[in-house]
């Protein structure tokens, strides 16, 4: 049983097909890239799977379970959590405050207030924050916006991590640090589907990629795989 | 190590500006706690101040949907009118068969007839609808129920309104007290939200509801809860209101000025504080009572027009002064 299966997703906004019959599968362990040029509809397949919008048509399932149309805060509780490409971080909370709430509302059990705190602060630390905890989060640099939107991410305690442009905008140094977090987080065995431009982050860390294009996806295989099919190529040079 | 919040809520360092806070506080409770023994318990003063109260109260409930779920309810006249109903109609029917007349059980009920009515059109107006579109649904429910107790057969008398007994009518001295303690209550009610689980929900709702959904919050749920409260709040101000003016009908108690007041004394004395509409319910008190005893009765208009201006030329609010002067230390 595969850990997320998508089939046949698809969702129009009007006359555009932004994701149009998309079958897809993760299994538990991996780090899945998701690639392809702007407006692919990467993010919206994130979306999709996180219960923003609702696909129509198509069937997502986590663990064999049927989880198309769940609200958005049980598909955060069953383990399923994202980040966000443009940075949706509470912002005029501190940041310790950002990371508590998805220690509290995002497990099917809520811990106690001390244990939150100290599940936050050991999270802050892992990604890098316990120095600024205290800081409104919208004092933060993007850098530290997006390892504070991973933080608090992982405070839901997930099984599938998404992470949306996760090194897009930041200097080469962060991207190592990011590229380092992320091979952190799958060692501590998160399964991860990122959506990157950065190709050496991808190639690197990704085991399997799948590309989007206009809504479709149109290849899918190992990174040597992907650097090598003309259809990419072409896709991506005739941009 | 830094310090880690033992509080739901941030905790913001104890600095000269809570010490001040606190010092406020406990000498507002003095005074208001000892103000009878030293006044004529008929002046108008007395009768100032529980109106005074009943805005704290209403604006209290306002404030709890509006400050800190950034939701406009346009609908606070119902949830004031079914307090000021329901008491008039449990006691003109001898439903509890206890004394009714500043009866807790009654206040209690009066509330809670409002925000059983809140999550009745709470539940497809939050599930469908944010922002303006909100509000505009609030003010239609609002209207919808206007309309129903003007229809209300016996049950309301429709224009007519009900009478309750005026006999138990001593002095303004029960007035003060309850107001008092219900105008406490209201605030501290809003506190202890704001400083809880679900007033962390309730701010993460606030900046980003998308976000706090895909972090395990169920917003319709969180946004339901502090709206079924700000109507028991304001519902609870019906119930005051209707001991004192013993005619409830829908001119009295469901006109646009109890749509217009509790959102006066927020923004007067500014929104999303806790401090705020108790500021702002002193200040819009003396405006309304100067203006009844004046010229009899507050238009709408003015109330309305009020609160433009006070949006034009006060933003934050009286409190937001407070604010700017901490600020220049
Ligand atoms: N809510 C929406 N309403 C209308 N159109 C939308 C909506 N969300 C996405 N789209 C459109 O769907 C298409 C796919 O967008 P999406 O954000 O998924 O692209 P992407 O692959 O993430 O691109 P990028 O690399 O730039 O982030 C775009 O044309 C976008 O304008
Ligand atoms: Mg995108």
């Amino acid at each position: 049983m595969h850990l997320l299966e998508g089939e046949g997703v698809s969702i129009h906004f009007g006359g555009l097909a932004a994701v149009s019959d998309v079958s897809f599968y993760i299994d538990q362990g991996e780090v899945l890239g998701l690639i392809g040029p702007n407006g692919a509809g990467k993010t919206t397949l994130f979306n999709l799977i996180s219960s923003c919008y609702v696909p129509r048509p198509g069937i997502l399932k986590f663990k064999g379970k049927n989880i198309t149309g769940m609200s958005p805060y049980k598909i955060c509780r069953l383990g399923i959590a994202r980040t966000f490409q443009t940075v949706k971080i509470f912002a005029n909370m501190p940041v310790i405050d950002n990371v508590r709430i998805g220690s509290l509302f995002g497990n099917t059990r809520s811990p106690a207030s001390a244990e939150a705190n100290q599940q936050s602060i050991e999270l802050l630390e892992f990604v890098g924050l316990s120095r600024v905890m205290n800081t409104p989060a919208r004092d933060l640099t993007l850098a530290n916006q997006k390892r504070l939107e991973v933080a608090r991410a992982l405070a839901t305690k997930p099984e599938l991590l998404m992470l949306d442009e996760l090194m897009a905008g930041l200097n080469p140094t962060e991207v190592a640090q990011a590229m380092d977090l992320v091979r952190q987080i799958r060692d501590k065995g998160i399964t991860i589907i990122m959506i990157e431009h950065v190709m050496k982050a991808i190639m690197s860390v990704c085991g399997r990629i799948i590309v989007l294009h206009h809504g479709q996806k149109i290849a899918e295989g190992t990174p040597q795989e992907i650097a090598n099919s003309k259809t990419v190529i072409e896709v991506y040079l005739g941009e | 190590m830094a310090k880690s919040p033992s509080f739901i809520g941030s905790l913001k360092p104890a600095g000269p500006e809570s010490l001040t806070n606190l010092v406020i506080i406990v000498l507002a409770l003095v005074f208001f706690g000892t103000f009878l023994f030293y006044t004529d318990i008929d002046s108008i003063i007395v009768f100032y101040l529980f109106y005074c109260f009943i805005f704290i109260i209403i604006g209290q409930g306002w404030n709890i949907v509006a400050g800190y779920t950034g939701q406009i309810s346009l609908g606070s006249h119902a949830f004031f009118g079914i307090g000021a109903y329901t008491t008039a109609i449990i006691w003109l029917r001898d439903i509890t068969h206890t004394w009714y007349f500043f009866d807790p059980l009654v206040m209690f009920l009066s509330g809670l007839a409002a925000a059983v009515f809140a999550v009745i059109i709470g539940i497809p107006i939050l599930s469908r609808l944010r922002g303006d579109y909100f509000s505009f649904a609030t003010l239609a429910a609002a209207q919808v129920f206007t309309v129903l107790v003007l229809r209300g057969g016996k049950l309301t008398e429709g224009a007519m309104g009900l009478r309750i007994p005026g006999t138990l009518f001593e002095d303004l001295g029960i007035y003060y007290w309850t107001g008092l303690l219900l105008a406490i209550l209201a605030t501290a009610a809003v506190f202890f939200v704001t400083r809880s689980r679900l007033g962390l929900a309730l701010r993460a709702i606030s900046e980003d509801e998308m976000s706090a959904a895909s972090h395990g919050i169920s917003v319709l749920r969180y946004k339901l809860i502090a709206f079924a409260i700000g109507a028991f709040i304001i519902g609870v101000g019906g119930n005051l209101y209707a001991y004192y003016i013993f005619s409830i009908s829908p001119p009295a108690v469901l006109n646009l000025n109890w749509l217009f007041y509790p959102i006066l004394v927020c923004i007067l004395g500014g929104n999303g504080t806790i401090g705020g509409p108790v500021i702002g319910g002193f200040v819009v008190g003396a405006i309304v009572v100067f203006s009844e005893t004046l010229i009899g009765r507050v238009h709408p208009m003015v109330s309305g027009v009020l609160i433009i201006l006070v949006m034009k030329f006060l933003p934050t609010g009286l409190i937001g002064l407070k604010a700017k002067v901490f600020q220049r230390h």
